[in-house]
């Protein structure tokens, strides 16, 4: 591949591993949350669902994004909008959970 | 070495910084706040969804199942391989690998205007379908549920604002690998490519959550 | 440039032992080029710090005067004065302009893009072309808005409260959303640049508990700006979207919900009231300690009661949606939330007035309004607390009640404080100083025509009166009246700077670099600043605020 001799060869997939490992991830969890949405097995299955979805994001910015190697700061930068995102829907959905049918 | 296009790997310091190594924490910082925004900004479509399914849930499910489930899981494959390429790119930026590390970022905006190409279709069938409610003189094929039309729209609204996230990644992408290509650049800016690929996988990541919030959750 | 032409023959003369001048005059950010493109394409935070000045000055006229407008149509009860749609308009114009090209980019787009990294030792902001972008963003959302205003206005309020703003009005509502959507893009870009730069550009032993406390509020402030304007800008482009394509998920004839737009909405535009107060309580942090000459009374106290209420004000938002369909439960939860705002803006009062205590006051301009702006927030604050409680807020929901409150803590906090930080930098700003006197009268007129025109609002609010309409029962006339008279003296408060300030640029006393004898590393460099901020590598202080008066926590048991 790319006419590269042995040890470029090896140090290519030391470099490429946790990428390609991640992908093969998504690509699994991705199988598993499509056959859930076609089949829909059992009525609870949208918390499989989201499980498998916040597996697919974790890998992203673990791996993918490498937070996983960044300073405390940008763990702290990558984890805090989530945090806000669920000020934003567990507030709002104290209303929306507690209405009056 | 033996690779290809090896070339100097660095970052050449912009006059206000005090060292590289602060020039480098900065930009990738400011790439993470940029993205906050981002995340919130999608959240509230996210949120919008979700009130809307616990008000209708009938008529919400009813026009998940009209949505392209299998294109929808196809871009999905798509994008992460993407992310993969992009990855791709910033491994070879690392080692200086200019040339391999060009033609990955070809493949990334390759693979994204592919997305965009399945997104197209999709838009296309939906609008066979009678599935656009928002045009007003067509008529609607959900027309029974009228709360449907507040999902499919929403749908729109959503991957609109994701392809148009894409769209400018791409057009982005193809202006960074043109000056990319050029001698001395790894030199002087490596550290772009690994600021532009937080922003590609980030965008990725909005569609991880995207497909199962529009596609597989309210089936 | 021009200054190295004079040391030519001199050299030669020179005691080698004296030292090189640091500065020449013709050096400083404002002399070093003089062309209109050296202005407007510059990435100088200084001079960027000038554009949003002169540009939110602007702004403040426009809301200035349809604000004398509506207190000028609320003199007569019948409403003679404009028609209904004018008025609907006037307010609303009033609001948009105020909050958003005014309140929100005020004190941090002006003061915090020249100072922060003055404070922080460093020479320039993290992305300097992003600042000038935001900039631009910035006019370009006000042009969208000055373009909605010129076809014939908008009249929904600022709120662009749901289904009024989407399926009623047929008024210009698309281009001032644009406006406001494209306008919450400069305030990202600038909260952007602040994090990064506070992170990352601090000079060499510039802790985060040396840092000036205006710096701390900047970074809460700069948190809001990223985590909250998101979301109003899609609730916004949601609007957009249902103005233009009907896509009805605020529309309740489709079945969409009104209620959450105003849950996005205020997701923003509550934290955004913390926008418009923390850079303000910063600039009272700096103000204080200056004129008591004294220590700020317990620093990390006022420096994480920042933090906690940029933190605090996410939680609180439903308390503008008790009366709106919103169920009990979530009410109840927002109401009390809502009075753990309490917890941090008291720290901060008490902390302020604990450092005026006992300290050796000079009663100059800056202090004057600072004093001015601990008063009015504290009683601004307090009748929030009287809002945050669900039995009184069903009876003043909507009143003028909710006007005065929130016109406490807007013109008394974040105006006086503008105003306060305006004239105590000002000399660093120009390099020149005003007329202290004109200060000093100017600060009494504005602090006198304030509660002449908002106090009575209280009054007329508890009695009932409605916000929004300028026809109203007869018997409300008297105290409309004093309001509509009080704005009159506060209008003469207003322009008196505008004339004594802008006659200083060019007749003012020349300022020295530390005019005050104030404490932070704005004052080592001249006034006004090279054009790269530092001839010298900053030192940062040892201890920040240290005043000549140091009594502190720990001596206060002794006595």
């Amino acid at each position: 591949m790319f006419g590269l001799g042995q040890d470029d060869r090896r140090l290519l997939w030391q470099r490429m591993r946790a990428p390609v490992l991640a992908s093969a991830a998504l690509l699994g969890l991705l199988g598993v949350n499509v056959l859930l949405g076609a089949t829909r097995p059992f009525a609870g299955v949208w918390l499989v669902e989201i499980a498998v979805a916040t597996a697919m994001v974790l890998v992203v910015l673990l791996v993918s994004m490498e937070v996983r190697h960044e300073p405390p700061l940008v763990r702290l930068f990558a984890g805090i909008g989530f945090f806000w995102v669920a000020i934003l829907f567990a507030m709002t959905l104290v209303d929306y959970l507690t209405r009056a049918a | 070495m033996s690779a290809p296009g090896t070339s100097e790997v660095g970052v050449r310091l912009a006059g206000h910084f005090a060292t590289v190594e602060q020039q480098r924490r900065a930009a990738v910082l400011g790439m993470w706040a940029w993205l906050l925004t981002e995340l919130l900004l999608f959240a509230g479509l996210f949120l919008t969804v979700l009130v809307l399914r616990l008000l209708h849930p009938e008529a919400v499910q009813e026009a998940a199942r009209h949505l392209k489930f299998w294109i929808g899981a196809t871009n999905t494959v798509v994008l992460i391989a993407s992310s993969l390429t992009m990855s791709g790119a910033i491994q070879l930026s690392r080692l200086g690998w200019q040339r391999g590390m060009v033609r990955c970022m070809l493949a990334t905006a390759a693979l994204g205007t592919l997305f965009l190409a399945l997104k197209g279709y999709e838009y296309h069938a939906d609008y066979e379908e009678h599935l656009m409610p928002f045009l007003g003189d067509r008529p609607y094929a959900l027309d029974r549920l009228p709360a449907s039309r507040l999902f499919i729209n929403l749908y729109y609204a959503a991957t609109g604002l994701h392809a148009l996230h894409l769209f400018t990644g791409i057009a982005i992408l193809l202006v960074l690998t043109r000056q990319a290509s050029r001698p001395g650049f790894l030199a002087a800016h490596q550290n772009r490519i690994e600021i532009y690929g937080l922003y590609w996988h980030f965008i990725d990541l909005i569609w991880i959550m995207a497909f199962p919030v529009l596609y597989v959750l309210n089936r | 440039m021009s200054g190295s032409a004079t040391t030519g023959d001199a050299h030669a003369l020179r005691d080698p032992g004296i030292p090189h001048a640091t500065l020449d005059r013709e050096a400083d950010y404002l002399h070093a080029e003089h062309t209109l493109r050296s202005w407007f394409f510059t990435t100088d935070h200084k001079r960027i710090a000038i554009l949003y000045l002169a540009s939110i000055t602007a702004f403040f006229v426009i809301g200035a005067v349809t604000a004398g407008l509506v207190r000028l149509a609320l003199v007569v009860p019948d409403g003679q004065v404009f028609t209904n749609d004018t008025y609907n308009k006037l307010f609303t114009i009033h609001g948009v302009v105020m909050v958003w090209f005014f309140l929100i980019p005020s004190i941090p787009a002006t003061f915090g893009n020249f100072l922060i990294p003055l404070m922080i030792g460093a020479r320039d902001l993290a992305f300097p072309k992003l600042n000038l972008a935001s900039w631009y963003v910035f006019m370009t959302g006000a042009f969208f808005t000055l373009v909605s205003v010129v076809l014939g206005g908008v009249d929904t309020g600022w709120t662009f409260y749901t289904p009024l703003s989407t399926a009623f009005s047929n008024t210009w509502v698309v281009p001032a959303l644009i406006g406001v959507t494209v306008v919450g893009f400069s305030s990202i870009l600038t909260g952007l640049n602040f994090v990064v730069t506070i992170h990352t550009m601090r000079a060499p032993g510039m802790t985060w508990f040396r840092l000036p406390i205006f710096v701390w509020t900047h970074y809460a402030t700069s948190l809001i700006f990223l985590l909250a304007t998101p979301v109003i800008t899609l609730a916004l482009v949601l609007l957009i979207l249902e103005r233009a394509f009907h896509i009805g998920v605020f529309d309740p004839a489709y079945g969409g919900d009104p209620v959450l737009f105003q849950h996005l909405f205020w997701f923003y535009s509550h934290p955004a009231v913390y926008i418009m107060v923390l850079p303000g309580m910063g600039v009272i942090s700096e103000i204080v300690p200056a004129f008591a000459r004294k220590k700020l009374f317990g620093y990390k106290f006022v420096a994480y009661a920042a933090i906690g209420l940029a933190s605090v004000t996410f939680f609180v938002w439903g308390h503008h949606m008790f009366v709106n369909g919103q169920s009990d439960l979530a009410s109840l939860a927002f109401s009390v939330l809502s009075f753990a705002v309490a917890v941090p803006s008291a720290v901060k009062v008490y902390n302020w007035t604990a450092t005026i205590h006992k300290g050796s006051l000079r009663l100059d301009t800056p202090m004057l309004y600072a004093m001015g702006y601990i008063g009015l927030f504290v009683l601004g604050g307090l009748t929030g607390l009287y809002l945050a409680t669900l039995a009184i807020n069903q009876h003043v929901h909507a009143t003028y009640f909710v006007v005065a409150h929130f016109h406490y803590i807007m013109v008394g906090g974040t105006v006086l404080a503008f105003l306060g930080g305006l004239h105590f930098w000002w000399p660093k700003f120009t390099g020149r100083m005003y007329v202290e006197s004109w200060g000093r009268i100017s600060a009494f007129l504005i602090f006198i025509g304030f509660n002449v025109t908002f106090f009575p609002q209280f009054i007329l609010g508890y009695l009932g009166m409605p916000r929004r309409y300028h026809v109203y029962p007869p018997e409300f006339q008297f105290l409309n009246i004093l309001s509509s008279a009080g704005s009159t003296i506060l209008a003469v408060g207003y322009i008196f700077p505008m004339v004594y300030l802008v006659y200083s640029i060019w007749f003012g006393k020349r300022a020295p670099a530390n005019p005050w004898d104030a404490r932070g590393l704005e004052w080592t460099v001249a006034s006004p600043p090279p054009a790269h901020n530092f001839l010298t590598e900053p030192k940062a202080p040892e201890i920040p605020y240290d005043y000549p008066i140091q009594a502190s926590e720990t001596q206060r048991h002794h006595s």
